[in-house]
């Protein structure tokens, strides 16, 4: 609460995100991480500016700073000015660019949401939290910030840090990449977790990844077309096997993801029981991603057995997103109360 | 009231306040795990000085009442609950041990005649003693693989059902339930193991019916235990054997003080 007045005439914010911008815009103006030290110092040594802190992530291009001209739309014409200099924008690219100009409580209030994951494209991700500290990390390792947003972006990550343990906005999934990483953490220790993807699909190949990226421990990848079924096991660093083949290894793993194109019933009941018998009651979540689907439903009846098809993914993560719906209005609350808090709004 | 009853009763209430705002929260499906191990440590803390004292007033360990009895056996859950839950991160296991344990000490309260003075022994057999303590620790791992049962029974049953939701998220994965399970009946079988092999070795002999009815549970839980080794029965089917298998001690323990 102390110098409320000068966070309040200083601070600035000029952004572009992925409401405003399409990508195409948004990937011409991206700082690379290796070029935000020196941007955060060409912000600072613009005429009028103080500190900087530059946030740059697929879906935003953001620039803090605090300046010290007596107007606010000077200081966020000179920013604007800067980023057409600092990408070359033409004319009509520059004409083009649809940025959010903010300053003091907005600035502060839009900082506070974006930090607690309500500006994301996936309402409640934590990811950006992480994104926003490295960029502070950033500027503070590069002497950009001061005391302004020092302080500022401190109270931000107490803000996110608020917003997460008080409500559940982080909780549940949202695709179904997450829904089924959820499920097969519930059934198995996922480090220990090995994936069969039956079909080179999309969305078995994405469902896939997330498993991979929260650690499981192999994958093996069957398709009718075998060199896809490499060239997708060598990407995401897991074995090939022949197409008449998946059946015999199907007790080796523990989470079977399919996407076939057949139009029968590729993995029936008899063949799960029989998997069954071999894993000695190792429980095994299978999902089913084909349309029409490869798994036959009773297969969900067999002891230690889970199927998924894409339907009942789908439901679980609609309802994951109306979860995190309901609770907006509960974060931004914290938020308008922490602003009043540090003193942005009265 | 004596100040082991008072000790007992503010643990009672740390329990129970434990789990009201915890119940609560879960159904909210706001509940944080580093919440519930607040009044479960003051609660065990207290509990521990309620068994000292209560050990103190009948100058030996205090095991001879029903009262008495579901008081220690209460304290080796929530022992046992710290012991277990961080490593198998079976964090939830507080919210499903306070409900119990707050039950136990109420009922302790409720019987009549509860917390009798018994005459103080003349000389304590030590082999008496630890038989008794072995044997009730031994009890409270049946009881936590009672409630680790429910547990897995609940998350067998949201994923089958396609029920995801609050407690879904908050529970472990059911692999990490059967293991756990497992691992509470073979400790619970070992303790009552070594219990009956110190009851061979005593000098003050014991009732046949309290000796009867150790051997017939650790007769069951021996079932058990090799129904679970040899992989008999399905991880559900032996976590509905260890849920409801308690039944068997928890009225050994009523039968042992009313006819032993």
């Amino acid at each position: 609460m102390v110098d409320v007045e000068p966070i309040k005439n200083q601070l600035v914010c000029l952004g572009l995100n992925y409401r405003t911008t399409p990508v195409e815009v948004r990937e011409r103006v991206a700082f690379p991480e290796s070029k935000v030290p020196e941007a955060v110092q060409e912000v600072r040594a613009l005429p009028g500016f103080e500190e900087s802190v530059v946030l740059s992530t697929c879906n935003r291009v953001e620039i803090y700073s605090t300046h010290t001209h007596a107007d606010a739309q000077q200081a966020q014409g000179e920013l604007v000015k800067y980023v057409i200099q600092r990408f070359d924008l033409a004319p009509e690219q520059a004409e083009a660019l649809v940025t959010y100009d903010l300053h003091a409580g907005e600035a502060a209030r839009h900082l506070f949401r974006v930090v607690s994951g309500l500006d994301s494209m996936v309402l409640g991700e934590t990811e950006i939290f992480g994104q926003v500290k490295a960029a502070y990390q950033v500027a503070l390792a590069a002497g950009t910030t001061s005391r302004t947003l020092n302080k500022l972006f401190q109270q931000a990550f107490s803000v996110g840090k608020k917003v997460r343990n008080e409500t559940t906005i982080q909780r549940g999934s949202t695709s179904v990449g997450s829904v089924a990483v959820d499920l097969a953490e519930k059934v198995h220790d996922l480090k220990e977790c090995r994936v069969m993807l039956i079909g080179a699909g999309e969305m078995s190949r994405t469902c896939a990844q997330s498993l991979l990226s929260r650690g499981a421990k192999s994958i093996i990848v069957s398709n009718r077309s075998h060199d896809r079924a490499v060239e997708l096991a060598t990407e995401m660093g897991g074995t090939a096997l022949k197409f008449d083949e998946w059946e015999a290894a199907m007790h080796e793993v523990d989470v079977i993801i399919s996407s076939t194109s057949a139009p029968h019933f590729v993995i029936k009941p008899e063949q799960i029981q029989h998997v069954m018998k071999k894993r000695r009651w190792e429980p095994l979540l299978v999902i089913d991603i084909a349309v029409p689907r490869d798994v036959d439903p009773a297969v969900n009846g067999i002891e230690g057995v889970y199927l998924y098809d894409i339907d009942a993914l789908q439901a679980i993560a609609d309802s994951g997103r109306k979860e995190r719906e309901k609770q907006l209005y509960a974060c931004e609350q914290i938020i308008e109360s922490q602003l009043t808090k540090y003193g942005f709004v009265e | 009231m004596p100040i082991d009853r008072q000790l007992l009763l503010l643990s009672t209430l740390a329990f129970l306040i434990g789990v009201v705002p915890a119940a609560r929260a879960l159904v909210s499906g706001n509940w944080r795990p580093s919440r519930q191990w607040i009044p479960m440590l003051i609660g065990f803390i207290l509990q521990t000085g309620a068994v000292y004292y209560r050990g103190q007033a009948v100058g030996q360990c205090p095991m001879k009442s029903l009262s008495d009895i579901l008081v220690f056996i209460a304290w080796s859950i929530v022992l046992l609950y710290f012991l277990v839950g961080p490593p198998y991160r079976v964090s939830l296991l507080g919210i499903f041990t306070a409900p119990l344990v707050t039950a136990m000490q109420v009922l302790a309260f409720l019987i009549p005649d509860a917390f009798p003075d018994y005459a103080a022994k003349s000389k304590i057999d030590p082999y008496v003693e630890l038989h008794a303590a072995l044997a009730l620790v031994a009890y409270a791992a049946f009881a936590l693989a009672c409630i680790t049962g429910v547990m897995y029974l609940l998350q067998e049953r949201f994923l089958k059902k396609h029920h995801i939701g609050g407690l879904f998220y908050q529970l472990p994965p059911i692999q990490g339930l059967a293991k756990a399970i497992q691992k509470l009946v073979y400790l619970g079988l070992l303790l009552l193991s070594f219990s009956l092999v110190v009851s061979f070795k005593l000098n003050t002999p014991i009732s046949n019916p309290k000796l009867i009815f150790a051997w017939a549970v650790w007769a069951l839980y021996a079932l058990i235990g090799v129904i679970m080794w040899r992989q008999v029965l399905s991880p559900r089917q032996t976590a509905w054997l260890a849920a409801v298998g308690f039944v068997i001690p928890f009225i050994s323990l009523w039968l042992m003080t009313t006819h032993g």
